[in-house]
């Protein structure tokens, strides 16, 4: 998708509340924190460009970002989230 | 049309609105309790769920903990956990028993969950702790674990298979914290509701209640009004008495006795009344007893007035706490029964006891005499003469010649005797422990004083007297006996010459009769056909027209020409022949009405008035007379009406009693009844109350004086108040004048009879003025004679 402005609307179709955390990455796999089912927000803070804060089961919000050209990945760090699938890739150009 | 509102006491009104008040507040409060219970109950079985739901997260982790440690060989029982984290899961979605999970805690029952949010959650945990224990067990039975089928939709991105199980324990963790949240807020929003409804409840329960309550208040002001203005504005005078005297004087004290509030309040109030009355007011005032006190109290410009009061012991009422007085000037009423008292025993010209009082004094006597044995005489005079002085020289005349014989007698008696007049001339003398000597004695000095000239309107007149004497020797006798005894002796001097006394014996009644020869002449009279009827018109003072009239025994003799019926109707009672002659009086009227009637000449509601005698009451059978009578000539009991004497009907006695149930008896029958010589007789004007009467006959001496005279008009307005009262007719009788018509008119009298309209005339003379009707005022006012 092309870099600038952009408004993410998220809706949470699953029965868990969910939260949506924007960071750049290079491609490889987010660092964990020693619990082991949690990505490390700490280490990556430099690199986060968004966060939505858990919403509830069927919640649709809207998050705003300025998106530069770079691949991102976004994901839910609920405990278990991300190891359990709950991320994707974003690339921007 | 508008309609005033009804009034409604205060206890009904007061109390609906309180019970309504009580019945709001229980209402709302029953609601609100049941809801708090409700509430609670509710928050108990959440408290459990919470609970379960979030030992699920603990279960979770310590089922990786305890997979593990099996692995690695150490001892764990973790299919014990996985099966506790199943069981709890499938009662938090479907209801049913959560296990105990270590020793100190119990089964806890669990009811299904609710609501879509959180069985979706719940859900996708039980889907997680079976994908959880199903991974835990391949990792335990080294399977791969990869191979495991996931039945949460999860993509587990590592294949690391103590990772994964990590993974799913925190996922499975998660979702219990989180299903667990959404119980929790959903308890937070019920309870909010709740606070919120309760909040509501309370608020409209108040507002009911103090709309009620306003009501109330409103109500308790207007009757507090209400009965305020009943108290102030009554003609009556209220009193309230505390320990301090009087406490409350309502404002009718003003009008009633002239004085202002502040004047007695206190003492002042018994320092007004009669000192003689102060003992019963003050034990009325402070004990409540008598129940009825008559005092006297002095007004504001000096005159005692006589008040009657209630008394009403409210001291226990703690509205009041004190005693009520309900007092009224009964001054005038007093004043009024006096006078009526008094012209019920007294002879209004002279002032003297009437024929009632001189009977009553001479029944006294007689008891008395009963008891001691002692004599008396009794007197009875008559004016010779004076007819013709009543004649030549005018009413006027008659009456002051009455008054000065009246004036001379009383100058000769003994303070302790009865002299009473018993009208036209007559005059009774009463000797209480006389025998014949000072009996005849007395009957000199009468006649002596009566010797001297009596001058009169510029005329000496000499009159002369009449006098019968009656001895009674002591022990019991009839005072009606005694004095029809005196009568004869009286007729006996008549006839001997007058001016002259006669002491009566026994057998004198015989040979009275035969001396006057009156009697043999009745007799003959009678079978001669010597006695005819007169009928003297009644008159409906409102509409003029004849309603009635009145029989009048007439007697032609061709020896003494037309005889009076007061001379020959005492001699008929003496001898018995007041029966036949009775008798006689009533056929013929009631042949005569009978004629009227079938030439159609009555008008409706006409009645002919025949006079009883009280001789013929007290002889009995005038009831079987009167029905064989009406049978004879065929006549409607209705048109006949007969006059009785008060006397005779108020006597005492089984001849009494009988008379009463005959006219009685009459009465239902149909016929009238009326009281004649009304007022002059009666000792208690409530006997009438019992009698079968339908008219009274006020006296032709208060009709009289009805004119000029202020005591005969009050007494005729009182009469004729009284006979409406009763629901009688009033008629008046000896009508003479213009004057008196409008007086009696005034006074809403009924009926009248006298001069003014007609004489009493023949049964001829009646047909005339039925058919041509009655001109008041065409006949000259003239003295009616006796």
């Amino acid at each position: 998708m092309a870099s600038g402005d952009v408004v993410l609307s998220v809706r949470n179709r699953g029965p868990d509340a969910h939260e949506l955390i924007v960071v750049r990455t290079k491609g490889a796999r987010l660092p964990l924190r020693t619990d082991g089912t949690t990505v490390s927000e700490e280490r990556l803070e430099p690199r986060v460009v968004g966060i939505l804060e858990p919403g509830k089961p069927g919640s649709v919000r809207g998050l705003q970002l300025h998106l530069a050209p770079g691949r991102y990945t976004l994901f839910c760090n609920m405990s278990g989230h991300y190891l359990g699938g709950m991320h994707t890739e974003l690339v921007v150009r | 049309m508008h309609r005033a509102r009804a009034f409604r006491p205060f206890a009904a009104r007061g109390r609906h609105t309180v019970v309504g008040i009580l019945l709001t507040f229980a209402l709302f409060s029953a609601v609100s309790v049941s809801l708090s219970i409700w509430a609670t109950s509710r928050s108990r079985h959440r408290a459990s769920v919470l609970e379960v739901a979030a030992r699920q997260r603990t279960l979770a982790e310590r089922y990786v903990q305890e997979v593990l440690l099996a692995r690695a060989g150490a001892r764990a029982d973790p299919a014990r956990t996985a099966h506790l984290l199943d069981q709890s899961a499938e009662a938090l979605l479907n209801g049913g028993v959560a296990p105990a999970v270590n020793g100190d805690d119990d089964e806890t029952k669990l009811p299904a969950a609710t609501g879509p949010v959180v069985r979706a959650q719940l859900r996708q945990e039980g889907r997680l702790v079976s994908d959880l224990t199903a991974t835990g067990s391949a990792l335990l039975a080294r399977r791969p674990v990869t191979a495991v089928r996931l039945a949460a939709d999860e993509r587990l991105s590592t294949g690391d298979p103590v990772e994964r199980l990590r993974v799913l324990a925190a996922l499975t963790s998660n979702v219990s914290l989180n299903a667990a949240r959404t119980i929790g807020a959903s308890d937070d929003l019920n309870i909010g509701n709740l606070i919120v409804l309760q909040v509501v409840l309370g608020a409209a329960g108040l507002l009911t209640s103090l709309l009620l309550a306003l009501g109330l208040i409103v109500a308790t002001r207007r009757q507090t009004a209400h009965f305020r203005s009943l108290v102030t504005s009554s003609t009556d005078l209220v009193l309230v008495f505390g320990a301090g005297g009087c406490r409350y004087v309502s404002q009718s004290v003003t009008t009633m006795l002239g004085r202002e509030e502040p004047d007695l309040l206190g003492d002042g109030l018994v320092s007004h009344v009669h000192v003689d009355d102060r003992a019963s007011m003050s034990a009325a005032s402070l004990h409540g007893e008598p129940r009825e006190i008559v005092f006297r109290m002095q007004n504001g410009f000096g005159e005692w007035r006589q008040l009657e009061a209630h008394v009403t012991d409210l001291r226990a009422d703690r509205q009041i706490r004190g005693v009520v007085l309900n007092a009224r000037d009964i001054t005038e009423r007093m004043r009024l029964e006096e006078q009526l008292t008094q012209q019920a025993f007294h002879d209004s010209l002279t002032g003297l006891p009437n024929r009632a009082l001189f009977r009553d004094r001479l029944d006294q006597a007689l008891a008395r005499s009963d008891r001691s044995d002692d004599v008396l005489a009794v007197l009875l005079l008559d004016l010779d003469g004076f007819k013709q002085v009543n004649d030549s020289l005018g009413h006027d005349a008659g009456d002051q010649l009455l008054q000065e014989v009246a004036v001379r007698f009383a100058d000769v008696i003994r303070p302790s005797d009865t002299l009473a007049r018993f009208g036209g001339d007559e005059f009774a003398l009463l000797l209480e422990g006389a025998n014949e000597p000072p009996a005849v004695t007395a009957a000199e000095r009468l006649l002596d004083r009566l010797a001297e000239p009596i001058r009169i309107a510029g005329h000496e007149l000499a009159v002369g007297a009449s006098i019968g004497i009656a001895i009674h020797p002591g022990g019991p006798a009839e005072s009606e006996d005694l004095i029809r005894h005196a009568d004869l002796a009286m007729y006996a001097a008549k006839e001997a010459g007058r001016g002259r006394y006669e002491v009566f014996c026994v057998g004198m009644a015989r040979e009275l009769g035969e001396l006057l020869g009156l009697e043999q002449e009745l007799r003959l009279g009678l079978s001669r056909g010597e006695f005819s009827l007169h009928y003297q018109p009644e008159i409906a003072l409102d509409t003029s027209e004849l309603v009635g009239v009145e029989a009048l025994l007439r007697w032609q003799s061709p020896t003494r020409g037309a005889v009076p019926p007061a001379e020959f109707i005492p001699i008929a009672e003496a001898t018995g022949l007041i029966m036949p002659l009775g008798e006689f009086v009533l056929r013929e009227a009631c042949a005569q009405t009978a004629r009227w009637l079938r030439d159609g000449a009555l008008p409706d509601g006409f009645v002919t008035w025949v006079n009883i005698s009280g001789k013929q009451l007290s002889a009995g059978g005038v009831s079987t007379l009167v029905r064989r009578v009406l049978e004879a000539s065929d006549l409607s009991a209705t048109l006949l009406g007969l006059e009785v004497t008060e006397t005779a009907i108020v006597q005492e006695g089984t001849a009494g009693e009988r008379a009463r149930a005959e006219l009685q008896d009459l009465h239902e029958l149909g016929v009238k009844i009326a009281i004649d010589d009304f007022g002059t007789g009666f000792s208690s004007i409530g006997q009438l109350r019992r009698f079968p009467v339908d008219m009274i006959k006020v006296d032709r001496s208060f009709v009289h004086g009805v004119e000029h005279d202020a005591k005969d008009a009050a007494i005729t307005a009182n009469l004729v108040s009284l006979a409406h009262a009763l629901g009688l007719l009033a008629i008046a009788e000896g009508i003479e004048s213009d004057g008196q018509l409008t007086s009696l008119r005034e006074l809403g009298c009924d009926l009248a009879q006298g001069y003014l309209f007609a004489r009493p005339a023949p049964a001829g003379e009646i047909d005339r003025l039925l058919a041509s009707g009655i001109s008041t005022g065409a006949t000259s006012p003239r003295t009616e004679a006796a």
